[in-house]
């Protein structure tokens, strides 16, 4: 099976994807660059991660880097910061399911585990991932973190993870823990998604 | 009302000032006074990312971030923009 993995430099992604190769799958990685809103740090995390793996599994592992601060910052400025969490997401799965065409791939691939932070809620994801149509695999959806934290030692990510870097600056005071999928289609209504989608992937790097 | 402190923030990536008790600053304003000075000025309606010497975030709130891991050099950021802008002064 080939696969599209969002990496966001944290503790979690990594094993996610090291659980793919460990099986076999071959993957694509994308990291959405959230630059102004954090700093350079999870870029370098993203990057030593992927090249550890790759040396570990002997595959290329493609890294695809896209623009995410572009998004963020319009976001902000015209739709309910309330809900920010669950649209920066959604926003995040389109780019990695216009990869996952260019590349072939059946299913997209993500690091979350339920409940962890405000946007890993069940009805945040369901809003989320329904923007796209692949089926998305999260090999971690039933460890708790101290398992994926003993996990990410034993196969050497966790202390690329945990070097200092910024939290992201767009998460609001209080984020959604449930929305609506109505009120989520309703704010995008404001937005011409398909053009910054389109602008996201026309900015692509691949590492 | 004072900002007392500029401490290291949760990811440990860079230096936050946090008002006591929290401001409602006008960004608009804020803005229009930075590029006066001809300093760059990313306006996301609820926060302000300004290029200093190094990136610096202001909140609605007050909330001032500043992307050094530097804390002297931090805290000299900070002093130099809350003098500019007169953040926390009534």
């Amino acid at each position: 099976m080939r696969g599209v993995m969002l990496m966001s430099g944290g503790i979690d992604s990594p094993v996610a994807l090291y659980l793919m190769l460990r099986q076999g799958h071959e993957m694509i990685a994308v990291h959405m660059d959230n630059r102004p809103f954090t700093d350079e740090s999870p870029m370098g995390k993203v990057t030593d991660h992927i090249q550890l793996l790759r040396e570990r599994f002997q595959q290329k592992i493609p890294l695809y880097v896209l623009p995410h601060g572009p998004t963020q910052i319009t976001l902000m400025r015209s739709t309910d910061r309330h809900v920010g969490c669950v649209l920066c997401r959604r926003f995040m799965w389109r780019s990695a399911e216009r990869i996952a065409e260019r590349e072939g791939a059946q299913v997209l691939v993500t690091g979350e585990a339920l409940g962890q932070v405000a946007s890993q809620t069940l009805s945040n994801m369901r809003s989320a991932t329904s923007a796209v149509g692949l089926p998305i695999v999260r090999p971690l959806i039933g460890y708790d973190k101290h398992e994926i934290e003993e996990l990410a030692r034993s196969i050497g990510t966790y202390g690329i993870s945990i070097r200092p870097g910024l939290c992201c600056q767009a998460v609001p005071d209080r984020p959604a823990t449930r929305s609506s999928l109505v009120q989520i289609q309703a704010e995008e209504t404001a937005l011409d998604v398909n053009q910054i989608v389109d602008d996201v992937i026309r900015h692509a790097q691949v590492l | 009302m004072s900002y007392s402190t500029v401490r290291l923030c949760s990811g440990g990536g860079g230096y936050e000032a946090i008002p006591e008790p929290k401001l409602k600053l006008d960004l608009v304003a804020i803005r229009g006074r930075l590029e006066a000075e001809k300093i760059p000025v990313i306006d996301a309606r609820v926060m302000l990312i300004v290029a200093l010497e190094r990136e610096v975030t202001i909140s609605r709130d007050g909330r001032v971030l500043i992307k050094s891991r530097d804390p002297a050099e931090a805290r000299r950021l900070f002093d130099d923009l809350q003098r500019r802008l007169h953040l926390g002064s009534g």
